[in-house]
């Protein structure tokens, strides 16, 4: 007994009863796209978040002042008044750390920014030239805050998109001069439309250098320091380094340092997690069309009596019978996962074609996973069917239904 | 040399246990041309069930070539008749979605012969029975005496010694049925032994010996050339003398009829 022959037996079986194979086919094409699109989507929201938060800068380190900035809570801790953070602080880190390639103060304030007679209130972002590679800004035209001392203020500013547009329309806003606060700045650079996205919405901001900003705020210290590490380097080696440093020139803890990526990793994993169980739940879909098969299976089996007493008339044994119809619902629920990766894969391409934002994939885990889920639910629940078959007593199978 | 000793089978539909075979024994040689025949219920149809391995008897000792096959489990049963048994019913049981060719290799698959040998021993088969220009005709395609003869093809392929036929004209017209019979003999001539269970006396004529049967019961033995009609089938020991052998003979001990 070749399992080839045995398997072209089976495939006649099914292509004999070609509508009935193809409506229990379709309880596993449909079982399958479900797992594979909603993995997909999973999987896409998982790549959307990861490449937002890329775009932020995937080793980036944020020290903020206050103890328990992540945690909630006593934002300027229980032991008495913290330190600000201040551009002293972020050149000490900039030089004593090795694996920091820039260190980035930060001051936020809000200012009304007009030319002429237009105005319109915007975040205003004080930062160094690092920033524009930290954050992945595209420039229109012009360009980023200059290299300078952190504390020389120059009077340029860098605009977003929308800033750009509201103030001057389709007009060159490079070298016009326009008034933030008080203080008129001339503008260097324009940045190029980004779009909403995690974070603050860059094109709605302004960025003039982080000395200005703290002066238009009138305060001492900045909002928080970026740190911008080289590439591999042991994040977590350095917020040990950066704490530190910073307590003792602090003399206490009072201020917060996270890696950028550790809100990334639990959010990624909370996907993980829900990409699973909807999988799971979706999954028990191919469990019924699995119930269909074995239907299917039993009508076959109680139709084809006559022909069973024969295979067994002939000389074929309990384990040969047995085998033919296990194969022919391993074929019917095959066939069904293959047609469902056919289909699935079309409905993801297509998905991910409406929503470019999102890279829709199924991930190839799934692909895996669905095939060898679908192969063992035709065989799960072709047993009982095919188990049947080669129990029947032939001289009852032989003389029909 | 195929020996029967004493079988007994007995189905138990409800309340009700009906006697298929009560205690019957035969012997048939190798080589023999054997015809079974009795009215319907007369167990004609049990005892070639048992003799091919589908039925066991309840009760006796079936031996084949010497080995006792009552005793043998499923698979060993199924081997049996794989190799040694070949069988020829009235309805035919092609599979309708094989060719003919298919339907005649089928046997082959299951002991496990190659593609290639299969191939071209199905063909020698086919053509034996005349039909090696119907190769690739379906039996939907094939009139009934060209679906006997594949369903001949088929039972001879795997070259067994015994070949059983539940009323292999039955459902055929009278020259296919004298084709088919034709076919018969030239396969007893070969040399192999043949059993044939039948209700046509002009069926049972041909063979060597004639094993007339009733109520579960052997009535009598006699040559093929003595089968007169029916009625005089009967005749003799047909305890109500009505001739039909539909009652009476039961009361009559088979053993007492054998002396």
């Amino acid at each position: 007994m070749s399992f080839r022959d045995l398997f072209g037996f089976a495939l006649a079986a099914v292509l004999q009863n070609r509508r009935r194979s193809a409506l229990s086919l379709l309880g596993v094409v449909i079982g399958v796209v479900a797992v594979l699109s909603l993995t997909a989507i999973g999987e896409g929201a998982l790549r959307y978040v990861t490449s937002q938060f890329a775009s932020l800068g995937s080793s980036i380190i944020n020290v903020s002042p206050g103890r328990n900035e992540t945690t909630g809570g006593m934002p300027h801790g229980v032991g008495g008044t913290p330190n600000d953070l201040t551009l002293r602080d972020a050149m000490v880190l900039e030089h004593r750390i090795p694996e920091v390639r820039a260190s980035i103060p930060v001051s936020i304030s809000t200012q009304n920014v007009s030319f002429r007679e237009r105005a319109r209130r915007a975040p205003i972002v004080g930062a160094t030239r690092a920033f524009e590679r930290l954050q992945q800004l595209d420039l229109a035209m012009g360009e980023f805050l200059p290299e300078s001392e952190l504390d020389r203020g120059a009077a340029v500013v860098v605009l977003g998109h929308k800033v750009a547009r509201e103030l001057f329309d389709e007009a060159n806003p490079l070298g016009s001069t326009v008034r933030i606060g008080s203080w008129r700045m001339r503008v260097i650079g324009v940045l190029q439309e980004r779009g909403q996205q995690l974070g603050m919405d860059v094109d709605e901001v302004a960025f003039i250098p982080v000395a200005s900003g703290m002066r238009m705020a009138n305060e001492s210290s900045v909002s928080r320091i970026m740190l911008d590490l080289w590439p591999r380097s042991d994040q977590d080696a350095v917020v040990e380094q950066v704490k530190q440093l910073l307590i003792e020139r602090h003399d206490e803890e009072d201020f917060t340092c996270v890696r950028q990526d550790a809100v990334l990793q639990s959010l990624s994993s909370i996907l993980g997690i829900l990409t699973l169980v909807v999988a799971g739940i979706a999954s028990i879909s191919l469990a019924v069309a699995g119930i269909g098969i074995m239907n299917v299976m039993l009508v076959s089996v109680s139709e084809r009596r006559d022909e069973v007493g024969l295979l067994k008339a002939v000389g074929a044994n309990r384990r040969q019978i047995l085998f033919i119809f296990l194969l022919e619902a391993a074929l019917l629920s095959s066939a069904g996962g293959l047609l469902g990766l056919a289909l699935g894969t079309a409905l993801i391409s297509i998905g991910d074609r409406l929503y470019p934002a999102m890279d829709i994939v199924a991930p190839l885990w799934a692909i895996v996973a669905v095939l060898a889920l679908s192969l063992g639910t035709g065989i799960v629940f072709g047993v009982l069917p095919a188990w049947r078959a080669s129990r029947l007593d032939p001289v009852a199978a032989l003389q029909g239904p | 040399m195929i020996r029967v000793e004493d079988v007994w089978r007995t189905y138990v539909m409800g309340d009700t246990e009906l006697h298929a075979l009560r205690g019957v024994s035969e012997t048939i040689e190798d080589g023999e041309y054997v015809a079974i025949i009795g009215p319907s219920g007369s167990g004609k149809s049990t005892l070639l069930n048992v003799l091919g391995c589908l039925d066991s008897p309840d009760r006796g000792r079936y031996f084949l070539a010497g080995e006792d096959v009552a005793g043998l489990d499923e698979d060993a049963l199924a081997e049996t008749r794989l190799r040694r048994i070949g069988f020829i019913f009235q309805s035919f049981h092609l599979v309708p979605r094989l060719t003919a060719l298919q339907n005649v290799e089928m046997p082959m698959i299951f002991a496990g012969i190659p593609p290639a040998e299969r191939r071209q021993r199905a063909k020698a088969s086919l053509a034996a029975v005349g039909l090696s220009d119907r190769e690739g005709h379906r039996p939907n395609e094939l009139s009934g005496g060209q679906k006997q003869r594949v369903a001949i093809a088929r039972s001879t392929v795997m070259d067994p010694g015994l070949l059983l036929c539940d009323e292999p004209t039955g459902n055929l017209d009278s020259r296919s049925g004298a084709q088919v019979l034709d076919l018969l003999a030239e396969l007893h001539a070969d040399g192999r032994t043949l059993v044939v269970v039948t209700h046509d006396p002009g069926v049972a004529r041909r063979a060597d010996r004639v094993v007339v049967m009733r109520d579960g019961g052997i009535l009598k033995r006699v040559r093929g050339q003595e089968v007169g009609d029916l009625g005089s089938l009967f005749d003799l020991g047909d305890g109500d003398g009505d001739g039909n052998g539909d009652g009476g003979a039961a009361e009559v001990p088979v053993e007492a009829l054998e002396a």
